[in-house]
C-alpha cells in the first residue's frame, strides 16, 4: 500500500531513525543552477531495511548524502537517531558520522594498495582503536562476511564479490547504527547481489539500526521493508511492500 | 592510521620511486654542489691554510690573499715597533715556473719562510726536515709537488732531487703535505733569502709580514694598532679568510654559477616531488574522500599527508644525502674537484627539501579540505 506524504513538519516518532523535512538542494547558480531536492519529506524506520528508488537524476543519491551528512543542504531539518544534522557544525557532522553511520558505496571504494585488513580497520582507527585490537575485530568481521583465510589479499586479488563483501565488513565493523549503501549490488552478480542483500538484511534486525539503500537493480527490491520511490528531486511515494512498487519510471 | 598512510604511499611503486628519485636529485643537486662551492671557497683560503700565522699585514689595497702587492723590507721593522707587537717576519709568495728534467715547465707556487724563525712553515713534514732549509739551494715541495715535477723521471722526485726555477737549481730536501689552493699548483718552500735568489727580480719582493701579539694583546686590537701606525693593511687570519671569500663573490662568477645549479636542484626537486605528489593525492582523491565520509577529520586527513609527504622527503633527502657523502669522499681521494660538507649544507638542504615538502603536500592538503565527501556516491 502507498503511503501518504506527510503534509507538515512533525516531531520524530521513538522508532524513527532517519527524519527529513523540507530538505532543499540546488547545485550550481543562476541559469546553471539545478535544484536536486524539493522540499523532500522522508522517514526510515529503526530495524527496517529501506530502498530508495527512481529514475536516474530524480535526486536519490543527493537525498543518500544530505541523509549521510556529507552533503549540505539549503534549508530543512534532518535528524539521525535524534541528532539534529542541520544545527550540528561540520566537525560534529564528521564525529556523528565517524561513530554512527557506515557507508557501502557503488564503486566499493577500497583502497588498492591496503590488505583487506587493513581496509576493514579503517573506521576502528579513525574512531581512535589501537592497531591490534582494530585488526582483532576486523579479522572477526571478515570471518563473518566469509573472507575468513583472505585478510591479506589487496582488493585486486579478490573478486568483485568478494571486493564488495570486505567493503561491508569495512562499513559494519564500528557497528554504525545507520549504514548508507549507494549501488551496492550494481557491481555483482546475481548470487553475489542477493548474498550481500541477506546480509544487510541482517543488519537491519539488528536492535536500533538502519539501513538505506540506493538502487536502480529490481533483482534486490524484493529485500526491502519499504521502498521509497522518488521523482524529480520529490519524494513520490512511499510503498510498505516492494509488491506495489512496479519500476514503471526506470 | 598513519602507517596505513605510509602504505599507502609506499605501495603505489611508480608514484614512490618518481618522488623519491626527484627528492634524491634534488638533495644531491644542492649538496654536492654547494659541496663542491665550498670546496672552492676553501681552496682560495689555502695560503692562510698553508702558512699559518695570526696577523697578515699587506699593502692597504690588498684585499685577498692570493693577490700581492709587494711591501718594502723596511715595513718590517716598523711593523715590530708598533706596541703589541711579539714578533714581526716577512715571507715572500709568488708563482714561478719550475722546468722539468725533460724540459717542460710546470707553474709552481714559491713560498719564502723567514730564515731564523721559519714562522709560516708547512705544518706536516712528510720527509726530511724543515731546517734543511737552511742549506744552500734547498726546498721543501709538497706532495703535489712530487707528483708534478715527477715527469720524465724514472722514480718520483724525493730529496736529492734537483729542478729548476728561473734557471737556477733547487735541490730537495725534505716533502711535506699541504693544503690545496685555488690555483691547483704545488707549494715550493724556501727560506725567504733563498727565495729572493730564484725569483725574478723587482724593485719590491715582500708580499707578507706574518706577526704575533704579544701576550695580554688581542689580535684585533693588535692589528688595529698596525693599521693605524703604520697606513698598512693588517688582517687577523679569519678576517683575511673572509675577506678573501668576500672578493671572490665580488669578483667571479662561481657563486653565480654554483648558485644556478642550486637553484636549479631546488626547482627539479619542487616540479617533479610537488607534481608527483600532487598526482598522487588526485589518483587517491576517491580514497580521501571515502576516509572523509567515513568521519576522518581534515585535521586528521591534513596530519596523514604531512606525514606521507615529509616521510618520503625524509627518505630522498637520507639517500641524496649519502651519495653526495660517497661522491665528495671520491673527490676527496683524487683531490679533485674540491669538496666540503660543512654542517651548514646537509642542514640548509634539509631545509630546502622540507620546504619542497611542505609545498607539495600544502597543494594536495588544499585539494582534500575543498573535497566534499559525498564526491563518493558520484559515479
Amino acid at each position: 500500500m502507498a503511503e501518504a506524504l506527510p503534509s507538515s513538519p512533525l516531531a520524530p516518532a521513538a522508532d524513527i531513525a532517519v527524519h527529513v523535512r523540507g530538505v532543499d538542494k540546488t547545485f550550481g547558480r543562476g541559469e546553471a543552477a539545478v535544484q536536486a531536492l524539493k522540499g523532500v519529506h522522508f522517514d526510515a524506520r529503526q530495524g527496517e531495511l529501506l530502498m530508495i528508488v527512481g529514475p536516474s537524476g530524480c535526486g536519490k543519491t543527493t537525498l543518500l548524502s544530505v541523509i549521510a551528512g556529507t552533503l549540505e543542504f539549503d534549508t530543512g531539518e534532518v535528524d539521525v537517531f535524534g541528532s539534529a544534522l542541520h544545527d550540528l557544525p561540520p566537525s560534529e557532522i564528521t564525529a556523528f558520522r565517524r561513530r554512527n553511520i557506515g557507508f557501502i558505496f557503488q564503486s566499493f571504494n577500497l583502497v588498492p594498495t591496503l590488505n583487506a585488513l587493513e581496509n576493514v580497520s579503517i573506521p576502528l582507527l579513525i574512531n581512535g582503536l589501537g592497531r591490534k585490537a582494530a585488526e582483532s575485530r576486523s579479522c572477526q568481521m571478515l570471518e563473518k562476511v566469509g573472507l575468513a583465510g583472505r585478510e591479506r589479499d589487496t582488493p585486486l586479488q579478490l573478486s568483485g564479490g568478494q571486493q564488495q563483501r570486505v567493503a561491508i565488513a569495512r562499513a559494519l565493523v564500528h557497528e554504525p547504527r545507520l549504514v548508507i549503501c549507494d549501488e551496492p549490488t550494481s557491481a555483482l552478480d546475481r548470487d553475489n547481489g542477493r548474498r550481500v542483500m541477506e546480509l544487510m538484511r541482517e543488519v537491519a534486525r539488528a536492535p536500533g539500526r538502519c539501513v538505506i539503500v540506493v538502487t536502480h537493480d529490481n533483482r534486490i527490491f524484493k529485500f526491502a521493508d519499504r521502498m521509497t520511490e522518488m521523482d524529480d528531486g520529490r519524494v513520490a511515494r512511499v510503498h510498505d511492500t516492494h509488491e506495489t512498487y512496479d519500476g514503471s519510471h526506470h | 592510521m598513519y602507517r596505513l598512510a605510509l602504505k599507502m604511499l609506499f605501495a603505489d611503486r611508480g608514484k614512490y620511486v618518481m618522488l623519491l628519485s626527484g627528492l634524491v636529485f634534488a638533495t644531491l643537486l644542492m649538496t654536492q654542489q654547494a659541496g663542491v662551492f665550498v670546496g672552492i671557497l676553501e681552496w682560495t683560503k689555502g695560503n692562510l691554510k698553508n702558512m699559518r700565522a695570526p696577523i697578515w699585514v699587506v699593502d692597504p689595497k690588498v684585499e685577498q690573499v692570493n693577490e700581492v702587492k709587494a711591501l718594502r723590507d723596511t715595513d718590517v721593522t716598523r711593523v715590530r715597533s708598533v706596541p703589541g707587537v711579539a714578533w714581526a717576519v716577512p715571507m715572500y709568495w709568488g708563482i714561478l715556473q719550475a722546468r722539468l728534467i725533460d724540459g717542460t715547465f710546470k707553474p709552481v707556487q714559491l713560498v719564502g719562510l723567514d730564515n731564523a724563525t721559519m714562522v709560516g712553515r708547512p705544518s706536516r713534514m712528510v720527509a726530511g726536515r724543515i731546517e734543511d732549509l737552511r742549506l744552500p739551494n734547498a726546498v721543501v715541495i709538497d706532495e703535489l709537488a712530487v707528483e708534478r715535477l715527477s715527469r720524465g723521471r724514472p722514480h718520483p722526485i724525493g730529496i736529492g732531487d734537483i729542478f729548476e726555477m728561473n734557471d737556477k737549481e733547487a735541490r730537495i730536501v725534505g716533502v711535506c703535505r699541504t693544503e690545496k689552493s685555488f690555483f691547483g699548483y704545488p707549494y715550493i718552500f724556501a727560506t725567504y733569502d733563498q727565495a729572493l735568489q730564484f725569483a725574478p727580480k723587482v724593485r719590491k719582493m715582500l708580499s707578507y709580514i706574518l706577526v704575533a701579539p704579544k701576550e695580554g694583546r688581542t689580535i684585533e686590537e693588535v692589528a688595529a694598532h698596525i693599521r693605524s701606525t703604520t697606513g698598512l693593511m693588517a688582517y687577523s687570519e679569519e678576517h683575511f679568510g673572509i675577506s678573501t671569500v668576500r672578493w671572490f663573490f665580488r669578483n667571479t662568477g662561481i657563486p653565480t654559477s654554483f648558485g644556478m645549479t642550486i637553484a636549479l636542484g631546488f626547482i627539479v626537486g619542487v616540479a617533479v616531488a610537488g607534481q608527483t605528489f600532487y598526482a598522487f593525492i588526485l589518483e587517491n582523491l576517491r580514497h580521501f574522500g571515502a576516509l572523509k565520509a567515513m568521519g576522518a577529520s581534515d585535521g586528521l586527513l591534513t596530519r596523514l599527508v604531512l606525514l606521507q609527504a615529509f616521510a618520503v622527503g625524509a627518505i630522498g633527502y637520507g639517500i641524496g644525502l649519502g651519495v653526495t657523502v660517497l661522491i665528495g669522499s671520491l673527490f676527496l681521494r683524487k683531490g679533485m674537484p674540491p669538496f666540503s660538507l660543512p654542517w651548514f649544507i646537509p642542514v640548509a638542504t634539509l631545509g630546502a627539501i622540507l620546504f619542497i615538502c611542505a609545498i607539495a603536500a600544502a597543494f594536495g592538503i588544499r585539494k582534500i579540505r575543498q573535497l566534499e565527501p559525498a564526491i563518493v556516491f558520484r559515479g
